[in-house]
């Protein structure tokens, strides 16, 4: 073995949680194929067969697919509300500001939507972006789906499968209260805005 | 937090997988040696991404497996330093913040990464911030009334900041002759650890500063 090149790209936890949603799925359409020609064959009244076809089903690719995707869907993290489509018109948008390519990648993963997470990831950002703040963090929001949509698919397709029945209605119901939610959400946005661009001020004084 | 990396590699392919596409069995064998292990100084494989270059199958002398040279992209857990990062944490000792993110946890907060100024509540078995206070010493600091404090509690999302990460290589060496068969295992320091800080405004629990607006920003 040699490492040719140790890091030849980043990804981001979208990219790697769409690509082990896709390993997850076929490794489910494979097992319910293989588990169907053993009933047809049962069925058919053939004797068992001898040698079990090889099972080539890794159990440390497992282990870290179901896992790695747990993290990456789980609730805290902003995937469920993330699109191929958002992220690309995010991405897209960010290049109009002087970003590092660390820092737009830690958008995307952690997509900000308030000031006190984007200091965290924007180096200095007072002094680089003080001004722009508010576009960018709207720009974020922008990108991601409004409503967060049961990402239950990768998890447990099975379960998903009945669970999508009952949680329908109640995410009808819901949708009402989203909506008013977002409208609140956009009022406050407007508000911090006007507080900003004093605070903003403030913070030139003391600069100078 | 992942990385494509670039390797080179020899797989054989068992006669049993002949029926497979070629590349359907060489990705499967790359997955069985790769995934879930830590390469060094590489990360925390995770799984094979695509092959860049598959060579010719060849079978050698001694056994019937279809030997290829493969150049192929690994996806691969390695977050960079200075880079922010989710996670839980796990568990909390004396010594600091352990956290995990589901499919590795050799996360460590060290106690000078956390946030000033800290105390560990050995009754409750984790670490508490006292925003705003001025005392240092631990014992004025466990004398503060339970409403200030602010608990890391087990299970908590936190957002912290990777300081740095260390590969330990501890393969035992080859048996020493004059040592015998008993050997004491001494213990085993794991093979890719990360450390990262929460000292700084807006790391820590994410719920800390879910409503924090401009306003707790100006004082630091």
């Amino acid at each position: 073995m040699e490492v040719l090149n140790q890091r030849s790209a980043l990804l981001s936890n979208y990219e790697v949680l769409t690509l082990l949603r896709e390993l997850e799925s076929d490794h489910l359409a494979r097992t319910k194929t293989a588990l169907r020609i053993k009933k047809e064959e049962e069925a058919a009244g053939l004797p068992p067969r001898q040698q079990a076809p090889p099972d080539d089903v890794c159990e440390n690719l497992r282990t870290v697919e179901v896992e790695a995707i747990q993290y990456l869907s789980a609730d805290f993290q902003p995937t469920a509300s993330q699109t191929p489509e958002g992220i690309s018109q995010l991405t897209r948008n960010l290049a109009q500001w002087d970003l590092t390519k660390a820092e737009k990648l830690q958008i995307v993963n952690l997509a900000p939507t308030e000031p006190v997470e984007l200091y965290v990831v924007v180096e200095e950002l007072e002094d680089r972006f003080g001004d722009k703040m508010d576009d960018m963090l709207n720009t974020i929001k922008a990108s991601l789906r409004e409503a967060a949509t049961p990402a239950a698919n990768g998890d447990e397709p099975q379960q998903a499968m009945q669970v999508d029945h009952v949680v329908y209605s109640e995410f009808q119901e819901d949708y009402q209260g989203d909506n008013h939610w977002d409208y609140d959400a956009n009022e406050v946005v407007f508000d911090d805005a006007g507080e900003g661009a004093g605070i903003e001020g403030d913070l030139h004084v003391e600069d100078d | 937090m992942f990385q494509l990396s670039i390797i080179k590699d020899t797989v054989a392919v068992q006669p049993a997988q002949f029926g497979l596409p070629p590349e359907q069995a060489i990705t499967n064998d790359l997955n069985k040696k790769y995934a879930n292990r830590v390469l060094h100084d590489v990360g925390l494989c995770i799984c094979v991404f695509d092959l860049a270059e598959v060579g010719e199958g060849k079978v050698r002398y001694g056994d019937g497996c279809l030997w290829y040279k493969v150049i192929f992209r690994l996806v691969v857990f390695r977050p960079f330093a200075s880079e922010v990062i989710l996670a839980r944490v796990k568990s909390s000792d004396e010594d600091g913040v352990r956290l995990s993110v589901g499919f590795f946890d050799d996360i460590y907060v060290p106690l000078v990464y956390l946030p000033e100024p800290t105390a560990f509540d050995s009754k409750e078995r984790a670490h508490f911030w006292l925003p705003g206070s001025e005392v240092t010493s631990s014992h004025e600091l466990l004398d503060s009334a339970l409403t200030d404090r602010m608990y890391i509690d087990a299970g908590d999302v936190v957002r912290v900041r990777v300081e740095s990460d260390e590969f330990h290589d501890d393969e035992p060496g080859p048996p020493k002759a004059h040592e015998g068969v008993q050997q004491a295992r001494e213990l085993r320091r794991p093979p890719y650890t990360i450390t990262c800080s929460m000292s700084e405004q807006g790391l820590g629990p994410t719920s800390w500063w879910r409503n924090a607006g401009v306003e707790t920003m100006d004082e630091g």
